[in-house]
């Protein structure tokens, strides 16, 4: 086997785990001091107003065009969401009311019953 | 000329022609990355119990002929998909508990849409976590449940927790749960009340960008991304490697938006005033006391967690009411506690055999 300390690769590695470190050090120091927080809410908070001002702008352009926007969309998308959860529910009742029958509904298997007991101290998990 | 001490001179053809074959097979595995999709993740056979906006009831289909008596609820961190805990078959927690005989319940989130702005701490406490608790009940026919919160949904178990302390939880697990928010040092700059304007924030957004929260993560180790694609490029030749980079790079990608009004209460009571450390922590005006907790409690901490300092979760155990209760701390980073390789040889079975014998 070839020693680490000759084989190029592993060097190449070593130094890049340890540039990582570094500069990682390095950044979490600049990151801890006020002026950085201060520096990055600033610019944080023009994004954030830029971001709601182009979305205005979309929003009239979209309306414009007569193409929907995403809000309505996204309410297309809520009202499939609730169908979904709808039926979920419907299923999950369905299933819930063959258990109490003693029936297992349609395509789903029987529960296993509760009756698991943890294995003796050090012993070995089946 | 002779060689370096060390230096083996007769190994260096048999190391050019490896490096040659790697350098080849990186081409054509690199074409093939691009060309192909990941694993496909959160695969184990599962039901939705229950969909309310971005609340998700999930339950994952029993995998052993016996189940513990005590259900278990998993509600999972409001930033992430619940998927790492279910990544792919041999790597997944849940596949794990389920083969373990457990039964299995997952508090998942989906990304909260413009009108769920206005969700509020007490929405996720005193409702969702409730409603999936007594959703999880019925379904079981079981009054006991026990509950595992992973990283800021143990923040929201431990809530959930102090408040309805006379049950039905029987047993809680926090992976990586802070509650001393002064001790995450980062964010707390970050989040500097003298700089950071989350009223402003909130009120021009609505919910938080994801981009803004996966930013806030990445800024915590700015290196690792550029140097995790240096990894990836020098390691493409080997699949498992990158099956398993694809699956953790898709997850911590997969970053949620956060509910406004709810992003507002976390920066003010938790991060800017630490009120759960500081014992004033209320939700819809019922105090959250962790001394009120009485049950059993786990909480698994990780040696090498950038995210969530050891600092900010070492205080939780003494704070608890609870005679039963231990901390354990592991190798391991923030996710490679919960996930992947480690875990499987680590957590998972420390956790089975802590909570199999409370679920009787």
């Amino acid at each position: 086997m070839t020693d680490k300390i000759n084989d190029p690769v592993a060097v190449w590695q070593k130094m890049i785990g340890e540039m990582e470190k570094n500069f990682n050090a390095f950044a979490t120091r600049a990151m801890e001091s006020p002026e950085f927080s201060q520096a990055m809410n600033r610019a944080g908070g023009i994004a954030a107003g830029a971001q709601k001002q182009f979305g205005e702008l979309m929003e009239k352009y979209l309306v414009s065009m007569n193409l929907p926007s995403r809000e309505q969309m996204t309410g297309i998308a809520e009202r499939l969401q609730v169908i979904e959860g709808q039926i979920g529910e419907i299923k999950s009742m369905l299933g819930q009311m063959s258990a109490a029958s003693g029936r297992s509904p349609a395509g789903a298997a029987p529960r296993p019953p509760r009756t698991k007991k943890p294995p003796p101290e050090g012993g070995v998990q089946k | 000329m002779n060689a370096p001490a060390g230096l083996d001179l007769a190994a260096i053809p048999e190391r050019i022609q490896a490096e040659v074959q790697r350098a080849i097979m990186r081409s054509i595995k690199g074409v093939e990355y691009f060309s192909t999709s990941g694993p496909t993740l959160g695969s184990t056979p599962k039901d939705v119990l229950l969909s309310r906006g971005t609340m998700n009831l999930l339950h994952y289909r029993p995998m052993s002929d016996e189940i513990y008596r005590v259900p278990v609820l998993i509600v999972m961190a409001t930033t992430n998909r619940g998927y790492i805990l279910d990544l792919v078959p041999g790597q997944s927690f849940i596949e794990f508990l389920l083969k373990r005989g457990y039964d299995v319940y997952m508090l998942d989130w989906t990304a909260p849409r413009p009108e769920e702005k206005s969700l509020r701490m007490e929405d996720y406490v005193l409702d969702f976590i409730p409603d999936c608790v007594r959703r999880v009940q019925a379904d079981s026919g079981e009054q006991d449940v026990s509950v595992i919160g992973y990283c800021f949904g143990g923040v929201l178990s431990l809530l959930y927790g102090s408040i309805f302390s006379d049950g039905p939880m029987k047993n809680l697990i926090c992976f990586t749960t802070p509650i001393d928010f002064r001790e995450m040092k980062l964010f707390a700059n970050f989040s500097d009340r003298r700089y950071f304007d989350v009223d402003r924030l909130v009120d021009s957004v609505g919910n938080v960008p994801p981009e803004m929260i996966l930013s806030s993560f990445e800024m915590l180790r700015p290196a690792s991304r550029t140097v995790s694609q240096i990894q990836l490029w020098e390691n493409i030749w080997n699949d498992e490697f990158v099956k398993s980079y694809r699956m953790f790079d898709r997850w911590a990608t997969d970053t949620l938006p956060l509910a406004g009004e709810y992003f507002r209460t976390i920066t003010k009571d938790l991060m800017w005033d630490n009120k759960l450390f500081n014992d004033s922590m209320s939700v819809g005006g019922r105090a959250a006391k962790l001394e009120n907790i009485k049950v059993p409690i786990l909480h698994a901490v990780a040696e090498h967690d950038h995210i969530v300092p050891y600092d900010a979760a070492k205080h939780l155990i003494a704070r608890i009411g609870s005679e039963d209760k231990e901390e354990v701390m592991l190798k391991g980073g923030h996710v490679s506690l919960v996930a992947g390789a480690n875990a499987v040889k680590r957590l998972w079975p420390k956790l089975d055999s802590w909570l199999g014998k409370r679920s009787t």
